[in-house]
């Protein structure tokens, strides 16, 4: 029986439209996801389109897509009986309910997983389209997709399928059974939030019921040479989660049984039978008359209003889906104010940015929803005809329920509002800003949630069926994201879309609200069009047909409506042209693809100017004038240049910044003999060559002003209060250089160019000439005026040499005495201004004054950084140390000569108190601080050549150096807890490696290389050879090469010094840091401890080591180990960060090769716990069995 | 007065639920017979604004129904075949919502409405429990009160007796005669014994078509002398009906009863008997069958 009904119901299903719609979507979607150029889901990287991780990736993530099939399958199942009103004759024949259930189910279940069998049939089609880069496709396998299908795909999908069936079993309805889809959504959601942070990611692991998020974890540190060769296990965290999983399903499938009533559901009748009072009352003629003046059409919008929202309000939806925003909130609440390492005050704007985020993609799905419910729900209750006939206008019907779901929108946000101040409240910060969360969220959030209730309405208003109409809108959300990554970017046509307006305390909105304004206002004129044209095809009574709605849509439209629309569609004419003006006319419209492709068109017209000999920028003279309120900078300059090179120079090529316009360039004794207007690129000639260390001089005049707004990427850089711009923006570079063209080797391909620019290799001694930083100048001096409103501080490097307000401007002249970079920022804002001195050198914080919880402390790291440098590396060059604040449109910190702009994001809002409460955090102030005033010796003392290598010089040497603040300031033990951040960072930064991994000496400006492995390296090295050593060497690369140009410093240069300090008994640790990507396998398996005669213990530890060197894709080949590893035995678990030192019973470096040893040591006390490397010093990637509890002492 | 002229209603792929009708209605309870399926919805539903006709006119009085929708609407009260309500609203609420709609703002005005309407359709002592919960008879009060709201000058009860127990029916059918006096009302049943109980004028529909119009009396007396029975066998049936014109065939105590229509006696066996509504009614569809 069982097996008979299973079969006629996959058949049944198969028969179904769904059934094929879907598959056929399926297909389409995994089709485009392998053959697009673009869109790949799971192949980052250098990940090849097909590697067995990417059609895990897809597979999985398709399966959260198919929970709507899914619903449709089982919940069909259910309901289906009870729809026709046939399940009275099923379940009135010997069928058992087990059979009836369960038969039912593997019939759905069968059929849907049939359906998603197109995505794996659209991946493997996929990447036979004849456009495919052939770069990243690795050999076919077939056993790869049905492996992924059949041990990812179906599981999830049975899972998914066994939730979705017991909801619907118990809920008895379509769609609350859709309702759990969309919390199945939100589950995914907050597990994928867990686990972006380090200690809830096995947690997030188990908990998401697809296993996207175990995958995700167990492949986190996969390379692109796992991700291409290796099938993601079906064991360890993911075996638990498939059968935490499977095992849940059973349990509900079982639920699903039990409460499932086999009996027919019949008509509750608790009214009863009134009293036969047979007397029935005499007929009484109603006297009232109806009247049909504005008074009962207010009456009756009104009361169909407060109707509407009555039943959105008591029905169970509403409440689930307010509970899931409550929890959806509060989790991205503190996942954003508590990223994973550090902690920030629950500020206002963070509160609404966070908040902000989790409601993406939430209130598209709830309007979506009721709509479907509020616009049919007169059909399905069967009351349309009902109401159909009464003299009540269309538009009554049509508006409540926009202002229905616009309400339920309202009173999430709301919710979202009372979150976000009752998370401030907990955490102590009681600064609610509740003006802020009007006017920067509550607002235009509203405003564009009631455009989404239109547009929700507007389709199901169209649609012959609800479901037509939640496909519809299913169908928007993908075009709003695929769109504008197809290159459609133009906000004039995205439903809805406006220009961003990013926050900050210090700038407010600045003007960027403008042009969201206007977009606000045409998508609410097109969007009071779509409520109009709803009213007019409105399918009231019985029509649904569309000929008859669209016969008397005229007539509906004929008076107010009309002049509505009319009105509407000139108010969205007007905006429209203004805004088209704005972005197009005013602006330039340009679409990522455009950019792309100009580039690559730029490259093959400039890339043979690349080499050619340019005269050096050795002096800068710039004078800015600010009006921040217009978001304009006009800057006029002089360039000192001399020729450098070894012969006389005819021409001059400059390469002029985006968006600034030249009013003036000239060069003494130069003509303009050549213009590439595309790509902003010049050559002057000279008329008589400029000899060989002859100097001349380069006059410009440049405007960079925001012009009206554009469609995206309006300028950031100087803003009402917070201007942060640096030279490089209204100043020209003399020759083009790589850093020009585009970098991205995909999109390379893409444009038909050469596979890669790269940095000159380390050896290339032709390459020393120049600095990485900037080609053409070597360090400068400097004369910079900024000018600015009366009310603001302007900023610039060098000392104040003036400082005077006339005629409404204040103007400042800074001068510098040292040489510097050519690389420096202006900066202006209304400041506070915090101020202390040390030995002679001016430290001050300059912030915005609601700001100043950090002052103090970024005071006292600024002081202590320059003492320990100074003491370490040799003398600061500068009489004055600065730290300013920029708004948060930004998220960074960076250092320029004696000035260091900082983020408001970054620093200025770390949480003190979080901070001391919680030990797993550390205090990124100091480290951020120490990290820049470092680079005034990395970077601006010494300066790498533009080859390999360069940015350890002064990244990793800068990260370094704030690692000896922080172990002065806090010990080792917050060291290590850094490190241990770093090396997450690391272990995932390499997976995104687009070109190479490079071994350390030979970074090319890889972040994630030169900042986390670079600080891990050099930490490694001081453990190992001393920290003495270590500093000695730097300390004589600063003096041999303090503000050295040509040949600029290699790090080749600095491993001599090393090696010739360290010996040859390290030559094979440095070689392993430096010159190769080295990885290893540390595990401690196993203790035995005795206690000896002395009172002392025998501690005898089971540890497995292995060392590997990776290349530049991933792939690993094992090396021998042999050498010293720190092993210990401890009082506590020395990864609790409650560690200390005082629990340490012996710590010290033990010889390990590769394989099981045995390694004995001998503590004072019972040990519990021992461990290999236990403050994960080297690079290994499963630390976790780094260290054993001891257990009881051997008899 | 109500008019329809030539409404004709055809659904996707070409069915004809509705085939060149033209009718007038006085007012008086007006009786729409026809079996099921034969288009009485669909005519109740144009009429009543709910759908336009592919072809055709419908004016009630000055007013043309098809283009000015809304004015009919105002002097419309319209009971569905079936219609369902919303859970967790009490049948005050709804009738008080209801009374909203029809354009009664005025609150007191409406209080003194429902509450009328509830006490008159019988519903008072259940005012508050939701309607959901109602037996067929309660729910088809509720019916007509909401359809009695304000003062409808036209009223349509579509089916409104399917279902119901004969002391219901009397009760509902007892309603509708006290408020046919002046207005218009339509009401549409396949229950022969409604209309020939209540109507002053009727029609008969078939196959989309009017096939008959006139007062039950009229219609009746036209068949006087013309209808015959017999008592025949089962098996006789089939030789019956391919000779005579047999309107309808019923058993009767074990044996089969057949009503024929003829001029003359048609034969040995048959008996004159004096036709009623129903015989009428049969004839009507016997021959729409024929034809």
């Amino acid at each position: 029986m069982f097996s008979k009904i299973a079969r006629f119901e996959f058949f049944y299903q198969l028969k179904s439209p769904v059934f094929w719609v879907s598959g056929f979507v399926f297909f389409l979607l995994a089709f485009g996801s392998a053959a697009s150029s673009r869109i790949h889901i799971g192949a980052t990287g250098n990940t090849n389109i097909n590697a067995p991780f990417a059609i895990v990736i897809t597979l999985l993530v398709m399966s959260i897509f198919s929970l709507f099939l899914i619903a449709a399958f089982v919940a069909n199942v259910i309901v289906r009986d009870d729809d026709t009103g046939y399940g009275p004759i099923i379940r009135s024949t010997s069928v058992t309910k087990f059979d009836y259930l369960f038969g039912r189910y593997t019939g759905a279940f069968l059929a849907s997983a049939l359906a998603f069998a197109f995505v794996p049939l659209g991946l493997f089609a996929g990447i036979h389209v004849p456009w495919i880069d052939q770069e990243r496709l690795g050999p076919i396998v077939i056993e790869h997709y049905v492996l992924a299908y059949v041990g990812y795909a179906l599981p999830a999908m049975f899972v998914a399928s066994a939730i979705l069936f017991a909801v619907a079993a118990i809920v008895r309805s379509m769609t609350l059974t859709y309702l759990g889809v969309i919390v199945l959504f939100i589950l995914y959601g907050i597990s994928s939030q867990w686990l972006s942070d380090l200690k809830s990611e096995e947690f997030a692991a188990l908990f998401d019921p697809f296993g996207l998020s175990a995958v995700s974890q167990v492949t986190k540190y996969w390379t692109a040479s796992d991700r291409n060769t290796m099938f993601p296990p079906l064991g360890g965290i993911v075996a638990e989660n498939r059968l935490l999983w499977v095992g849940v399903a059973f349990v509900l499938l079982w639920v699903a049984h039990t409460s499932y009533r086999f009996a027919d559901r019949g008509v509750r009748r608790s009214a009863g039978k009134p009293e036969n009072d047979v007397t029935a009352a005499a007929f009484v003629p109603v006297r009232v008359s109806p009247r049909f003046d504005a008074a009962s059409l207010r009456a009756q919008s009104w009361k169909w209003t407060r109707f509407e929202m009555a039943q959105v309000i008591r029905s169970p939806a509403f409440f689930i889906l307010l509970i899931l925003g409550i929890a959806n909130t509060v989790s991205s609440v503190w996942v954003g104010t508590t990223l994973d390492d550090w902690t920030l005050l629950p500020v206002t704007r963070l509160m609404i940015e966070t908040v902000g985020q989790a409601f993406s993609i939430a209130p598209v799905l709830i309007a979506a929803y009721y709509a479907g419910e509020l616009v049919w729900r007169e059909r399905e209750r069967k009351s349309h005809e009902l109401f159909g006939a009464t003299p009540t206008p269309d538009w009554v019907f049509v508006a409540p329920k926009i202002f229905a779901i616009a309400f339920v929108l309202l009173l999430t946000l709301l919710v979202s509002v009372g979150v976000g101040v009752g998370v401030q409240a907990v955490r102590g910060y009681t600064n609610f800003e509740l003006d802020k969360y009007l006017n920067w969220y509550v607002v235009p959030t509203f405003i564009s949630f009631l455009q989404l209730a239109v547009l929700a309405i507007f389709l199901q208003a169209i649609s012959p069926h609800k479901y037509v109409g939640w496909g519809l809108m299913g169908l928007y959300i993908v075009a709003r994201n695929a769109l504008s990554s197809l290159g459609f970017e133009h906000k004039l046509y995205l439903f809805g879309s406006t220009t961003g307006v990013p926050l900050s305390d210090m700038n407010g909105q600045g003007y960027f609200w403008i042009g969201r304004t206007w977009l606000e206002i045409y998508w609410s004129a097109i969007a009071l069009i779509l409520v109009l044209v709803s009213f007019a095809v409105w399918p009231r009574g019985t029509e649904v047909r569309y000929a008859p709605r669209f016969a008397r849509l005229w007539r509906r439209l004929t008076g107010l409506a009309g002049i509505g629309i009319a009105a509407s569609l000139a108010v969205a004419a007007t905006t429209g042209a203004w805004i088209y003006y704005n972005t197009n006319v005013l602006n330039e419209y340009r679409t990522a693809d455009q950019d792309e492709k100009e580039l690559g068109d730029g490259e093959r017209a400039l890339i043979r100017y690349m080499n050619q000999p340019q005269p050096r920028i050795i002096g800068t003279t710039l004078s800015i004038a600010l009006y921040p309120a217009e978001g304009r900078a006009v800057t006029s300059g002089d360039y000192l240049i001399e020729n450098r090179t070894a012969a006389p120079l005819t021409e001059v090529h400059f390469d002029l910044p985006t968006d600034t316009a030249f009013k003036v360039l000239d060069i003494d004794g130069a003509r303009l003999a050549k213009e590439y207007k595309d790509y902003r690129y010049r050559i002057y000639s000279f008329d008589t060559p400029m000899a060989i260390g002859e100097r001349r001089h380069i006059r410009f005049t440049t405007v960079l002003a925001q012009q009206g707004f554009r469609n995206s990427g309006n300028q950031t850089s100087i803003l009402e209060n917070g201007t942060f711009l640096n030279n490089f923006a209204v100043s020209p570079v003399i020759g083009i250089s790589r850093r020009s063209f585009l970098q991205d080797p995909t999109a390379r391909r893409r444009q038909g160019l050469s596979a890669q620019l790269r940095m000159p290799k380390l050896e290339d001694m032709t390459a020393g000439g120049n600095s990485y930083l900037r080609p053409d100048s070597d360090w400068v001096s400097s004369d910079i005026t900024v000018s600015t409103t009366p009310d603001q501080t302007p900023i610039a490097p060098g000392y104040v040499v003036s400082d005077e307000t006339t005629g409404g401007r204040r103007t400042v002249h800074f001068r510098s005495d040292s040489p510097i970079q050519n690389f420096y920022s202006i900066q202006s804002a209304r400041y506070a201004i915090k101020r202390d001195k040390w030995n002679g050198i001016d430290l001050s914080v300059y912030y915005h004054p609601q700001h100043a919880f950090n002052v103090d402390l970024m005071l006292s790291v600024m002081q202590k950084s320059i003492e320990l440098y100074s003491k370490e590396f040799g003398p600061y060059q500068f009489r004055q140390a600065r730290v300013l604040e920029f708004p948060a449109i930004a998220t960074f910190a960076q250092s320029f000569a004696n000035t260091i702009a900082y983020s408001e994001d970054i620093g200025f809002l770390q949480d003190g108190a979080a901070l001391k409460a919680d030990p797993n955090k550390i205090d990124m102030v100091t480290y951020v601080t120490a990290h820049e005033i470092a680079h005034q010796w990395w970077a601006h003392q010494v300066l790498g050549a533009d080859v390999q290598g360069s940015t350890m010089l002064s990244e990793s040497f800068a990260s370094y150096s704030s690692l000896l603040v922080m172990e002065q300031l806090y010990g080792p033990e917050q060291v290590r807890k850094f490190l241990t951040q770093q090396r997450d960072k690391y272990l995932q930064g390499r997976l995104s490696e687009t070109v190479e991994e490079l071994p350390l000496m030979r970074v090319e400006n890889q972040p994630y290389i030169h900042y986390y492995k670079g600080a891990m390296i050099l930490y490694r090295l001081k453990t190992e050879i001393g920290e003495s050593i270590v500093n000695g060497a730097l300390k004589k690369l600063v003096d041999r090469y303090r503000f050295r140009t040509s040949p600029y410093p290699r790090t080749t240069d600095f491993l001599e010094i090393l090696r010739a300090d360290a010996g040859p008994s390290h030559a094979k640790l440095i070689s392993d840091l430096f010159e190769k990507i080295t990885l290893y396998e540390l595990k401690a398996n196993s203790v035995k401890y005795t206690k000896r005669a002395d009172g002392r213990f025998d501690v005898a530890i089971e540890v497995e080591a292995r060392k590997f060197h990776a290349d530049g894709k991933g792939k690993e080949m094992e090396a021998a180990m042999q050498e010293n590893v720190p092993v210990g035995a401890f009082l506590v678990d020395p990864t609790d960060p409650k560690f200390d030192r005082s629990q340490v019973l012996v710590y010290e470096m033990k010889p390990i090769r590769t394989g099981k040893q045995t390694v004995t040591l001998i503590t004072e006390e019972a040990p519990k716990f021992v461990a290999i490397d236990p403050y994960s010093i080297w690079i290994d990637r499963e630390v976790k069995d780094n260290v054993i509890p001891a257990g009881a002492p051997a008899s | 007065m109500l008019a329809i002229e030539g409404v004709t209603q055809v659904y996707r792929g070409g069915v004809m639920a509705l085939n060149d009708v033209s009718i007038e209605i006085k007012p008086g309870l007006f009786g729409l017979l026809g079996p099921n399926g034969a288009g009485k919805s669909t005519l109740m539903r144009t009429i009543a604004t709910l759908q336009a006709p592919s072809k055709g006119a419908v004016r009630f009085g000055d007013i043309d129904v098809i283009r000015a929708p809304d004015q009919l609407r105002r002097v419309l009260g319209y009971l569905p075949q079936d219609f369902g309500v919303y859970p967790r609203v009490s049948a005050y609420a709804m009738l008080d919502h209801m009374a909203v709609l029809k354009g009664i703002a005025d609150s007191k005005q409406r209080r003194q409405t429902v509450e009328t309407l509830l006490r008159q359709t019988n519903l008072w002592s259940v005012r508050n429990k939701s309607i959901a919960g109602f037996s067929g008879g309660m729910r088809q009060r509720y019916g007509i009160a909401q359809a009695l709201i304000g003062k409808p000058q036209l009223l349509i009860v579509d089916e409104p007796t399917a279902g119901l127990d004969p002391e219901e029916r009397n009760r509902f059918l007892n309603l509708l005669a006290d408020v046919s006096e002046s207005v218009v009302v339509i009401l549409s049943t396949h229950i022969v014994d409604d209309v020939a109980q209540l109507c002053s004028d009727m029609a008969i529909i078939s196959k989309g078509r009017i096939v008959r119009h006139g007062a039950p009396a009229t219609l009746t007396a036209e068949l006087k002398g013309k209808v015959w029975r017999s008592f025949i066998d089962k098996s006789e049936l089939d030789q019956a009906k391919s000779r005579h014109n047999v309107i309808l065939s019923r058993l009767v105590g074990g044996r089969t009863l057949i009503h024929v229509v003829s001029d003359t006696k048609p034969g040995d066996g048959f008996e004159p008997v004096a036709p009623d509504l129903e015989d009428v009614y049969f004839t009507a569809l016997t021959s729409t069958q024929n034809s």
